[in-house]
């Protein structure tokens, strides 16, 4: 398919150059209406529609080697196949936080482009905290919406794709009290959160981070690691891409089907 | 014209050199897909003219991105007379995304409404009861699915499935207007620089967030369930009836499209400039859109 990406505003003129005629054509259709904003109107409060994702990814010693390995590719190709599609790159916005024994914000919430520079992500510290994980969400996301806001943007309900290959190593009410926080319905900007276990991760843990049953996946038992998250990146690709594709005011779902190698746990745990 | 002004104008030859309506920074250009399919849905229609003093301009265009995955146009549009009573009756549904072949779900909807109402305006009725012409479009979607599935005890969640769309619609007798909804394709008067909306709910919800759940055919909560209004139509305002692919960068009026739309419909264009102008590119807007746009008596 070719895709011609715009260089700037098309300005038509009803001229074009014929190089078979010498001669200046005339317009034979009027040009068209102008719908730039003339001068002295006020500037446009709205400038577009964005949807905010967030890939939470765990960081711990215990994702050394291939694992990490597929989920730094991963990102790699998340990033060029949405770079290149030339309507959902200008429409998603993508931030990504680790966690280990504390979490922290490895990419800033931005437009998926070429040249984004990714993080590369290596295991760290002792512990695997979902507290911070949760917290540092609870945090960042009403400040890159109202961010958004100011600059004019439309927000979707933020989504966020979080990943584990094990238990917290924290106690349950901490992380717990973290993650109501986050499902609060009072907090406007909740996100939908789709929890992905792999390798000793617990199904019922995971089950209790999704926002909704179906949203929580696990990997099915015997299964590679490292295959299991490369199966969901490319999941966490097609839902980004179909998601922002069918971006309208309907509802807060988001698109996602679940990844090879994985089963749904749709039977709500809380 | 001179000898030489009728040789210079036969070599003329006639071209199309319009690019697109651009309002702000604009979408990618793309190349559009043909959408395969049953039954044949064009990527744009558009239709209008004068009726009973009314000026009617109507458009139906297909999103961006559906034209770059090939998908069906799943807006649609329906102008119907009904003679008698002197009534226009205009209608536009906005499939839901999510149901398999919610563009038909739109396409009968609309149908089905506006036949409703003449059926009512035959009965020389004074005030259209929206109820049963929600109802009868729900009972068209049902009746299709069950059809089409061969499911002769299938109910409004299976069609839903496949066919589920909002509705809106107008009968607009001089400048009484009367307007009724299900779901979030909403109405405005246009009056200047003005957008009135009369129904429909603003974009964002109350969390500030755009969506939030919507209301469709054909499971609904009956009459109770449908947004209704009466409006009188000022002379040089325009009834303004449309999908929320228009809505939403609408933005209630106040920014670049509500501009530029109130400056092109101060008089009625015609209908080509009509669809292309609903057609506009604007960077990260690439939904269907839908517009019906009405004078009222004496505005053309």
């Amino acid at each position: 398919m070719k895709i011609k990406l715009p260089t700037g505003v098309p300005e038509a003129t009803g001229e074009v150059a014929d190089p078979g005629s010498p001669e200046p054509i005339e317009p034979v259709i009027p040009p068209p209406v102008a719908a730039e904003p003339a001068a002295g109107e006020p500037t446009p409060a709205v400038v577009g529609q964005v949807l905010p994702m967030y890939f939470v990814g765990d960081e711990s010693h215990s994702m050394a080697g291939e694992p990490i390995a597929a989920v730094n590719q991963g990102l790699i190709d998340l990033r060029d196949e949405v770079a290149k599609h030339p309507l959902i790159g200008k429409k998603v916005r993508f931030g990504i936080i680790t966690f280990a024994e504390s979490a922290q914000t490895r990419l800033e919430l931005s437009e998926l482009s070429e040249d984004l520079v990714l993080p590369t992500l290596s295991p760290r510290g002792r512990g695997t905290s979902y507290a911070s994980a949760l917290e540092a969400l609870r945090h960042t996301i009403p400040a890159d919406v109202a961010l958004l806001k100011g600059n004019g943007y439309q927000v979707h309900r933020p989504s966020v794709f979080f990943l584990s290959d094990g238990l917290p190593t924290e106690k349950a009410d901490k992380w717990q009290a973290r993650l109501a926080e986050l499902k609060d319905p009072e907090f406007r900007e909740r996100p939908n959160i789709l929890a992905f276990g792999v390798g000793e991760a617990d199904p019922e843990v995971i089950g209790r981070l999704a926002s909704s049953p179906r949203y929580g996946f696990m990997m099915t038992s015997g299964a590679s690691t490292a295959g299991a998250i490369a199966e969901f990146a490319a999941s966490m690709l097609n839902s980004m891409v179909a998601s922002a594709e069918r971006l309208d005011r309907g509802d807060h779902t988001i698109e996602f089907e679940k990844p090879e190698g994985f089963v749904q746990l749709d039977a709500p745990l809380v | 014209m001179t000898a030489a002004g009728r040789a210079a104008s036969v070599r003329r030859r006639v071209r199309l050199a319009r690019g697109p309506v651009t309002i702000g920074e604009p979408a990618a250009v793309i190349e559009a897909r043909l959408a395969s399919g049953e039954p044949y849905r064009p990527d744009t229609v558009a239709d209008g003219g004068e009726a009973f003093g009314l000026t009617v301009l109507a458009a139906s265009v297909r999103g961006l991105s559906k034209r770059y995955t090939g998908g069906p146009r799943q807006d649609d549009i329906c102008l119907r007379l009904h003679a008698d009573s002197g009534t226009l009756v205009a209608a536009v549904a906005d499939g839901v995304s999510g149901a398999s072949r919610s563009d038909l779900g739109a396409a009968l909807a609309v149908r089905y409404a506006t036949a409703a109402v003449a059926r009512q305006l035959d009965d020389r009725c004074a005030s259209v009861d929206w109820g049963p012409v929600f109802e009868h479009a729900a009972w068209a979607l049902v009746e299709e699915h069950r059809r089409a599935s061969g499911d002769a005890s299938a109910g409004v969640d299976e069609a839903g499935r496949s066919l589920a769309t909002t509705l809106l619609v107008a009968a607009v007798r001089g400048s009484d207007v009367q307007v009724a909804a299900v779901g979030d394709s909403p109405a405005f008067v246009l009056a200047g620089k003005e957008y009135d909306s009369v129904v429909g709910s603003p974009p964002e919800s109350a969390d500030g967030l755009v969506g939030g759940g919507v209301e469709s055919l054909p499971r609904f909560g009956g009459a109770d369930a449908v947004q209704a209004a009466r409006r009188q139509l000022d002379r040089g305002s325009v009834l303004l009836l449309c999908t929320d692919g228009l809505a939403l960068p609408l933005a209630g009026g106040t920014g670049e499209v509500g501009l530029a739309l109130a400056r092109e419909l101060a008089r009625p264009p015609d209908v080509v400039d009509f669809a292309r102008l609903l057609d506009f590119s604007r960077s990260t807007y690439d939904d269907d859109r839908s517009l019906i746009a009405v004078w009222g008596p004496g505005s053309s």
